[in-house]
């Protein structure tokens, strides 16, 4: 019922800010071409494995149950990842329904004229309002993290709610990183739409809940948007390895390689039951015996800055 | 195009067989002024322009004709769409740009879909009946049907579809489409994915000509006639001083020119008549002009407006016939939308002394404009014994044309001000709480203040028909249910299509209506539980003929016991959307309501295709079911 009651008081707010949803025609242009100012722009791309590949059909912006999106406009850049709380498949849904149908929602509501690049949590709460209005009931959780650039002041608003995130990787460094955030072990903040009746024990948390960051950007900045299935297997510093090997680049087939890398490499430690991923560090740290990855879907968006 | 437009002797509002019914929504386009994009060419244009006219830059064209094609860029009216203002999912705006689902058939919310469809809303209690019914293109020109979009028989329309509907030519310049729709054939909800507007570019000296007829379309009509007649004075210098010896010389000898040309007519007339036999001359002699009046007047009723004003140019009776008060109790000018002006309105206002019904919805929109201050003229004069008024998506009314309403319009029965959110917003219609006799309140898509409506409900005891489908955040249907319970008993029909929120103790409050027919609580209970509420309403509601309850996700399998045992007269119930229902409900209700025409069952769950075939033959019950396939994309 929380989520009827912030939900209203968004669409009050909206319409005393004299919102109206005109959707724009879309323009799906992905880079800048006619760059005579010094426009920045990402250079993304985008690899990831769902964790049953070998038994499952491809889907297009989707693997497994996450979720993932890009885009741009003439004045903004995003990518957005989702990943959708498996817990519900023992309810009878399907648990990447409602990370699909965020992802692509916020990817329609990008094009609308009201779009603000500084506020990527609009995109998630306006997502979420519209699930409410669908006829065919969608039900589920997930997390979410969208990444906007914005083209005017070269900067990058993000908004991160659950264990999805984000890291910015600039001359061999971790300059910005998102925080995980979490209620306790293996539950992390998701926006959720239970089955009526289920309110009352299904963890909602509301999209003001996301963290949001921003900060600017500069060229060859590299940024890398995952699902919690990269940060919990790949180590920080091999992650920062990878990355820092592709800075400045602008190619997107070099891009997609590494991309494809680091997928690959979060997919096989995920499936090693020996080695020491994080998840199994921070498991230890609350008192849970693991050891080993953690099999789970992956979903790796890459992208650099070039200005 | 090679002739000059000018040889045009009517002006583009021609016939009537052009027109398809206007029953429902509209919705108008705005483009961008085209040309000035690189990208003319290519189907990736976004922009619309208007039907034989095209604003083009002049400068930037260069060759002759070539097709062109654009979609629509924005929209800028409608009367109805299924979702909010604010959703993108299966509302106006999706209309621009191109397709996104197309050729792929389904229910989907990248779509624009209009509120009803097919006549299931002219079956139900809250029906409304045409003002001269006369006036709907339907009854003069019999080919409406075939220009209708819908004509398919029923087993062609599962499948997605490209369709074109004519375009009404007009001889201006314009950015701006409206698409009118009619839903008597349709068999659900239909979805429209884009618009493509196709045509030619013209070249230069067209352009030329077409601006020259557009300013001579901005003269007189008394120059126009001249025109017309090829009679053009030779103005020289101090052409007014012309003028005033025309007028004193010439002027005779232009009417007996006029005249001889009369006299010719005539004397041939007389020749052939002198052909005839005695007797015939004598029948011919009795016509139109020997009836009495009051015959004519009956006859007169039965002419549409148009007609009626083209009659009273033929001779002085006639035109005292048609200008009779009586003839002008109802006026019904949506048909006219396009044609209705300020001049028509105060020559309207003349006439109609004894105006009961009055129906300007659609008017004054880009093509005519309506002063509000002649409206508010209208209305001072003719209001007082109005007792129908439908201005719905008038968009020339202001705040003060409703205060005159409030004020003046004390008789009125029924008052509909469908989707009448004009900017700046009028969020306060302080005047029409004086209204005290109302029975039929439309409010659709209309913002109005959360108090002010209380007050009209309060203040109007007689209400039957009640709508605020759309009504805005700010009105809590909770405290218009408490309301409605206290003082509008005699409510017959109410309408909560997505209005905000109903609980169930809203429910439980409503019980106390027990005249109620028809109710609309679709996508409004959002409450996880009804708990006994429903069962409670439906105890008391026993008419009730029609339930819709789309989208009303805590219903459950309880609750459609309830509806199959205590609602014997139910005809229509709609549960979109509502899943965990179990099938022998279903057949419980299909089973022991007996006068049941409709049922929704989209989006439910536990049916399959061959169950609500078999069920729509047995119970001869008209079944709803589409799903959107399972990889949702």
């Amino acid at each position: 019922m929380h989520s009827l009651g912030w939900s209203s008081k968004l669409i009050s707010r909206a319409l005393r800010s004299g919102f109206s949803a005109l959707l724009e025609t879309a323009t799906n242009v992905t880079s800048n071409s006619g760059g005579s100012k010094s426009r920045p722009h990402f250079i993304s791309v985008v690899c990831g494995f769902p964790k049953d590949f070998l038994t499952s059909k491809y889907k297009p912006g989707k693997y497994g149950e996450d979720s993932w999106f890009k885009t741009s406009t003439s004045n903004a850049d995003v990518l957005g990842v989702a990943d959708g709380v498996g817990g519900w498949r023992s309810y009878g849904i399907d648990p990447g329904e409602f990370s699909s149908f965020l992802m692509k929602t916020c990817e329609r509501l990008v094009h609308c004229v009201n779009f603000n690049p500084q506020r990527p949590v609009n995109l998630l709460a306006y997502s979420y309002c519209e699930l409410l209005e669908q006829k065919k009931p969608i039900l589920g959780s997930s997390t979410a993290c969208v990444l906007v650039l914005n083209r005017e002041n070269s900067t990058v608003y993000t908004a991160n709610i659950g264990d999805s995130g984000f890291m910015v990787v600039r001359r061999g460094e971790i300059v910005h990183k998102s925080e995980e955030q979490q209620h306790y072990f293996n539950t992390p903040f998701q926006l959720s739409l239970p089955p009526p009746g289920h309110d009352h024990n299904v963890l909602s948390d509301s999209p003001d809940s996301a963290d949001t960051l921003s900060f600017p950007v500069k060229d060859g900045d590299v940024i890398l948007v995952a699902t919690d299935g990269v940060f919990d297997n790949v180590p920080e510093k091999l992650l920062l390895d990878m990355l820092k090997e592709v800075e400045g680049v602008t190619d997107p087939v070099k891009l997609q390689m590494t991309a494809n890398s680091l997928a690959l490499m979060a997919r096989s430690l995920s499936f090693d039951s020996e080695f020491m991923s994080p998840f199994a560090i921070n498991a230890r740290r609350n008192n849970i015996n693991a050891t080993g990855g953690k099999p789970d879907d992956i979903t790796v968006v890459l992208a650099t800055v070039a200005i | 195009m090679s002739q000059s437009p000018g040889t045009n002797s009517e002006d583009g509002s021609k016939t009537t067989e052009n027109e398809s019914v206007a029953v429902d929504s509209v919705i108008d386009f705005k483009g961008k002024h085209f040309g000035l994009e690189t990208t003319s060419e290519d189907s990736d244009d976004h922009l619309v322009s208007g039907s034989e006219g095209t604003m083009i830059d002049v400068e930037r064209f260069c060759h002759a004709d070539y097709r062109i094609e654009q979609y629509a860029h924005s929209v800028l009216d409608f009367s109805s769409q299924y979702g909010i203002n604010l959703s993108i999912s299966y509302t106006a705006p999706n209309i621009t740009g191109r397709p996104s689902k197309y050729p792929e058939y389904g229910d989907f919310p990248q779509t624009f879909a209009m509120r009803t469809y097919g006549d299931w809303w002219d079956r139900a209690p809250s029906r409304i009946k045409e003002m001269q019914p006369q006036n709907v293109a339907e009854i003069p020109a019999e080919d409406f049907i075939d220009k209708e979009f819908y004509t398919k028989p029923l087993h062609n329309l599962s499948r997605a579809r490209r369709f074109t509907p004519p375009l009404k030519r007009i001889q201006l310049p314009t950015k701006t489409i409206r698409l009118e729709f009619n839903h008597q054939r349709l068999h659900y909800y239909t979805e429209i994915d884009a618009v493509l507007l196709s045509g030619k570019k013209f070249n230069t000296r067209n352009m030329q000509h077409l601006l020259d007829y557009y300013e001579r379309q901005r003269k007189g009509p008394i120059l126009c006639k001249l025109q017309n007649m090829k009679f053009r004075p030779i103005c020289r210098d101090n052409y007014q001083n012309r003028l005033q010896h025309f007028l004193m010389h010439d002027l005779g000898k232009f009417i007996s020119v006029l005249s001889d040309v009369q006299v010719q007519t005539i004397q041939q007339h007389q020749q052939q008549q002198q052909s005839l036999s005695t007797d015939e001359i004598k029948t011919s002699e009795i016509g139109l002009k020997d009836m009495p009046f009051e015959i004519m007047l009956k006859i007169f009723s039965y002419l549409d407006l148009k007609s009626l004003f083209r009659v009273g140019a033929v001779s002085r009776f006639l035109y005292d016939v048609s200008t009779h008060p009586l003839l002008y109790s109802e006026l019904n000018l949506k048909p006219y939308w396009h044609l209705v002006s300020t001049e028509l309105l105060s020559t309207l206002a003349k006439r109609a002394t004894i105006l009961k019904k009055l129906d300007m919805s659609w008017c004054g929109c880009t093509v005519q404009t309506i002063s509000p201050t002649e409206f508010k003229k209208f209305i001072q004069q003719r209001g007082d014994s109005l007792t129908h008024l439908r201005l719905n998506s008038a968009k020339f009314l202001n705040a003060s044309c409703i205060d005159t309403l409030g004020i003046v319009c004390d008789n009125l029965k029924e008052l509909s001000l469908r989707n009448c959110s004009p900017s700046p917003p009028l969020l306060n219609f302080s005047c029409l709480a004086n209204l005290k006799n109302l029975e039929r309140l439309d409010l659709f898509q209309t913002v109005i203040e959360s108090d002010l409506l209380l007050t009209m409900l309060e203040n109007n005891p007689k209400l039957k028909h009640l709508n605020l489908a759309f009504c805005n955040v700010a009105v809590n249907m909770d405290d218009v249910a408490q309301q409605i319970s206290k003082y509008n008993k005699q409510l017959i029909s109410l309408d909560m299509w997505k209005a905000h929120f109903l609980s169930a103790q809203g429910l439980l409050i409503l019980s106390n209506c027990r005249n109620l027919e028809e109710i609309d609580f679709g996508w409004c209970l959002r409450e996880a539980s009804l708990g006994d509420s429903l069962k409670e309403f439906l105890t008391q509601c026993t008419k009730l003929k029609k339930l819709f309850l789309a989208a009303v996700r805590g219903l459950t399998d309880r609750d459609l016991e309830f509806i199959a045992n205590l609602c014997p007269n139910l005809e229509q119930l709609d549960l979109m959307g509502v899943l965990g229902l179990s099938k022998e409900r279903y057949i419980d209700i299909l089973q022991k309501c007996t006068k049941l025409q409709l049922l929704d069952l989209c989006f439910c769950d536990n049916i399959m295709d061959y169950d609500v075939a078999l069920w729509s033959r047995t119970f001869k019950v008209d079944i709803k079911s589409c799903q959107v396939p399972n990889d949702f994309r």
